[in-house]
């Protein structure tokens, strides 16, 4: 069977590469239109780019840049955060894999 | 009562997991913060809590002076950690038992764990496995086992193995995990397993792989292609200019080994900006590289392996398998070599990350000892009875208030807690039930707010649970929290009806509504619908789509709705011509103050339209209009009919005044002419909109109960059709399933057009079940075939296939037969009985 988590991951490398291409806007629809697939399916899916990081979030494994401090930010994604709706429950799929920086 | 022990938990350097043997089998719990098996052994004390965990792991390199790893290393030494955020001494036996009462938060079955059998390396001498023992009292458990590690992944072995085992004789233990690598040699007789001689490593594992990865294969790339100097010295200095891609490669190297797994090259791929210039990065690893790399690591772990067997004047051959141990035996490279290297069968039958656990779990189920459980009844009875006795009332130690809001609009909402009584030296965790968040250990003070990130659009569900001052849980203080995020708030603004978008319903020649937000969905809102067009649209053409947005029921016919935006677009506006099957996508955004805007964009032709509407403003397509009134008034046509068969003059009446009302407006429709700027057309719309809502009342519950009947009486015929057929039933079935699954909805909705609708279905499918049933082929053949020449469109065709469904039917060849009889239908004049033959619909599928 195929495992969405695997797509969406892929789907999502594919989002980051076009964005530092600058041609994100030619593709923005088409990649809307996918995630809208998975979504309509009931997974809800995260890009925590620019968040705020704290050591509370456990939705995120993170590698930490820089000195740390109170003020941290989620500065790269490289994987994003999965939740799936399943009978009215929520379930964390997948952690997103993320760096964060001091502010 | 002597109860088995059954929990087992592998207490390592880099990583612990606890399992549980049920009787039949072992199962390894999960965290219940990320559902992963293992936690890592690292304990933070961050300024305002403590974590235990992968969290904890985050800050490990960052923060030394208050994070901890690697403990296990220390365990029996005098060694004491200074903690620079709580001032304070602790000891590797401390950490080790918070690591043990956060496995023990794994246990989800509701038991509390009061006995277990920890694993500790074969290395440990009597000092360290005393201080396992105390961590392990200290974590609360009354009673504790320990095991040898390479016992414990014997054990598993043994005992999962599908394989017949010769038991009796030597095994060595290959364990090579993220951080340590150990070799053991384990002796089996009729019933013991002993652990004969060990040799380890504390500081070689497959991190080791994956440094280099990035020392030999992507710093040289980067090197080369950037021309910087000392580029790998440079990657190396703690919070150095390049820390941040030595984290990105880091998880690239990583990833790229697991992947080297299954495939035999893969491509690391990133782009980096290196003083102030953007590379892209495309580096190719093979696995023959990486075997040239890893050699290295890989022949140490060997050298030890044939070093315990030296030791022991142990041949291969003496030697019945080596059990692999250990996320880094996985590595492909790891087995080729060890196979390769010394000529020993390898067994990997268990799953090396939790072999060691499940082992211990397996040693614990025959282990026993006495629960103290009952023991503490007795004990609280005794205080109860001394209480009464006294008649003493005792004021509550603890007493613990929150103040939250149940809903929210906000990406995070506030927690306030207020204690009372006996909070000093007692801590708080809050866990949202999706794992995505933990709060850690945090003191409790008198008042104090936490901050909890809400997902959005959903129920978040969080656990607030209260710890005693050595961290056990007191339960009896835990509770849910609930907050909705994105939903009901008091201040916000629920739709007040469905809003729906009309599309076509092509099979029946007619349109229905499909809800794109629904009642009491909370404002604003933005959904982005993705349809086909149902029919091509030649560029120039007068034809085109309509995209009809209505609000009303989303239940009923769209005419008895009222029409909120509508845009249309035909042939004369496109730049190519539209086919039938290409994708249109529908941008709906309502705002707070009901504004809507639509937004149409037409892949095939690139095209896209946007419309603002305001709710006040009436949208209406002529066309549309038309082709709702020849639909509603054919149906009261019918029900007209039904009402004289059934001979129920009143309502007949009352239909025959709803078709005249309606017929009134009909002449004034057919002559407006499209771009008419009088108010003409709402006025006939409303009318519409109002004969289309009191036909769906026409014949009152009575006849909503009867048409419930028929459902109920055609659903169970076409149950026995479906039953009795020869071909295609699990098709059919899938169709009745799915009627059958908006029962309740349809049946709730009270609806006549939408019942109607539903019984229609069920005819369809009934129909449809005897043309999948031979006898009925049969009998429909036989009445077919004496049928005169008028009666079929091209005679001398339907004498052919006449003469061919004869020979068929003598062959008993019914799938031949079924197909010839199907295609002689298609032959037969047979009065068209549509109503609207030239439908067009919205153009929307």
């Amino acid at each position: 069977m195929i495992n969405p988590v695997l797509i969406i991951n892929q789907l999502f490398e594919m989002q980051a590469k076009v964005k530092e291409t600058g041609a994100a806007q030619n593709f923005e629809r088409n990649f809307n239109r996918l995630f809208n697939i998975f979504e309509e399916d009931g997974y809800i899916i995260q890009d925590p780019t620019g968040e705020a990081y704290a050591e509370t979030r456990t939705d995120c494994e993170a590698s930490l840049s820089g000195r740390i401090g109170s003020k941290m930010k989620i500065t790269r994604t490289i994987k994003p955060i999965i939740y799936q709706k399943r009978d009215g429950n929520v379930q964390l799929l997948q952690k997103a894999v993320v760096i964060a920086e001091n502010n | 009562m002597m109860k088995p022990v059954n929990f087992g938990i592998d207490l390592g350097t880099t990583n612990s997991l606890i399992a549980k043997f049920d009787g039949t089998k072992v199962h390894v719990f999960k965290n219940p913060v990320g559902q992963k098996e293992t936690l890592a052994s690292v304990v933070a004390y961050r300024p305002d809590r403590i974590l235990v965990g992968d969290k904890a792991r985050e800050y490990l390199t960052k923060d030394p002076v208050n994070v901890f790893g690697n403990f296990k290393r220390k365990m029996g030494t005098d060694e004491k950690y200074y903690v620079v955020n709580i001032d304070d001494n602790v000891t590797p036996v401390q950490l080790s038992a918070l690591v043990l009462k956060e496995l023990k938060n794994f246990v989800h079955t509701g038991e509390v764990p009061e006995a277990c059998v920890i694993t500790i390396p074969a290395s440990f001498d009597t000092m360290q496995s005393n201080a396992t023992l105390k961590a392990g009292e200290e974590a609360g458990f009354k009673t504790i086992f320990l095991l040898q590690e390479p016992i414990a992944a014997s054990l598993a072995f043994f005992n999962e193995s599908a394989e017949e085992i010769k038991k009796n004789g030597h095994w060595l233990i290959y364990d090579f995990g993220g951080g340590t690598f150990d070799a053991a040699l384990v002796r089996s007789t009729e019933q013991e397993l002993k652990v004969v001689d060990h040799e380890g490593n504390n500081f070689l594992g497959g991190a080791d792989f994956d440094f280099a990865i990035i020392e030999k294969i992507i710093v040289p790339e980067i090197a080369k292609k950037t021309g910087i100097e000392n580029f790998e010295q440079e990657l190396r200095v703690k919070y150095g200019k390049y820390e941040k891609l030595f984290y990105e490669i880091m998880y690239y190297a990583e990833e790229a080994k697991k992947e080297l797994s299954y495939s035999p090259s893969v491509m690391i791929e990133f782009t980096a900006e290196l003083n102030g210039k953007k590379y892209d990065f495309s580096i190719p690893v093979t696995r023959e590289k990486t075997d040239e790399i890893f050699l290295p690591i890989i022949n140490e772990t060997i050298n030890l392996l044939k070093k315990v067997m030296e030791n022991n004047r142990l041949t291969a051959k003496d030697i019945n398998q080596i059990v692999l141990v250990g996320g880094s035996t996985f590595v492909p490279q790891v087995r080729e070599q060890l196979a390769m290297q010394t000529g020993i069968q390898l067994n990997y039958s268990s799953d090396p990350t939790t072999s060691i656990a499940a082992g211990a779990a397996y040693y614990a189920a025959n282990k026993y000892y006495e629960s103290v459980e009952e023991e503490e009844t007795t004990k609280a009875e005794e205080v109860a009875e001394e209480i009464l006795s006294n008649i003493e009332f005792k004021e509550p130690e603890l007493k613990i208030e929150t103040s939250y809001n149940k809903s929210s609009r906000d990406k995070e909402e506030v927690l306030l807690l207020f204690c009372e009584g006996n909070y000093e030296n007692k801590f708080f965790r809050i866990i949202r039930s999706d794992g995505g968040f933990d709060t850690g250990l945090i003191q409790l003070k008198a008042k104090k707010t936490e901050f909890l990130p809400l997902i959005p659009s959903v129920t978040n569900l969080f656990t607030l649970s209260i710890y005693d001052g050595d961290h056990h849980e007191i339960r009896s203080f835990s509770r849910q929290l609930s907050i909705t995020q994105g939903k009901y708030t008091v201040d916000g603004q629920p739709l007040p009806h469905d809003i729906s978008i009309e599309v076509d319903d092509v099979e029946n020649k007619t349109t229905r509504l499909e809800v794109i937000f629904e009642r009491n969905s909370l404002l604003p809102k933005k959904r982005t619908l993705y349809r086909s067009i149902s029919k091509t649209i030649k560029k120039g053409s007068k034809e085109g789509v309509v995209i009809n947005i209505m609000e009303g029921d989303k239940n009923s016919r769209p005419s008895s709705n009222l029409t909120i935006g509508c845009i249309k677009i035909t042939g004369k506006d496109l730049s190519t011509d539209l086919v039938k099957g290409s994708d249109i996508e529908i941008q709906l955004h309502i705002t707070d103050s009901r504004v809507l805007n639509t937004s149409v964009f037409l892949v095939m032709t690139q095209q896209e339209f946007k419309n603002v509407f305001s709710v006040s403003e009436k949208q209406i397509s002529l066309d549309r209009l038309r082709e709702q009134y020849n639909q509603l008034e054919g149906e009261l046509m019918e029900t007209v009919r039904q009402f004289q068969h059934n001979d129920n003059d009143i309502w007949e009446i009352k239909a025959n005044a709803l078709l005249e009302d309606l017929r009134s407006v009909h002449d004034k429709l057919f002559k407006l002419k499209d771009g008419d700027k009088s108010d003409e057309k709402y006025i006939i719309a409303q009318k519409i909109m109002s004969v289309s809502q009191e036909a769906d009342k026409l014949g009152g519950n009575e006849r909503i109960s009867m048409l419930i009947e028929e459902y109920f009486e055609t659903k169970q015929s076409v149950l026995s059709a479906i039953n009795a057929s020869d071909f295609e039933k699990d098709e059919m079935k899938k169709k009745f399933q799915k009627i059958e699954q908006s029962e309740e909805s349809f049946i709730r909705s009270k609806n006549v057009s939408f019942i109607e609708n539903k019984v229609k279905q069920l005819n369809d499918l009934h129909w449809e079940a005897y043309f999948n049933t031979t006898s009925f082929l049969i009998s429909r053949f036989i009445l077919w075939r004496g049928l005169p020449k008028e009666a079929f469109k091209d005679y001398n065709a339907a004498k052919s296939l006449i003469k061919m469904a004869d020979a068929s039917l003598e062959k008993e060849r019914f799938t031949e037969f079924r197909q010839q009889v199907f295609s002689l239908t298609h032959l037969m004049v047979i009065a068209d009985f549509t109503v609207n033959k030239d439908f067009k619909g919205t153009g929307i599928g």
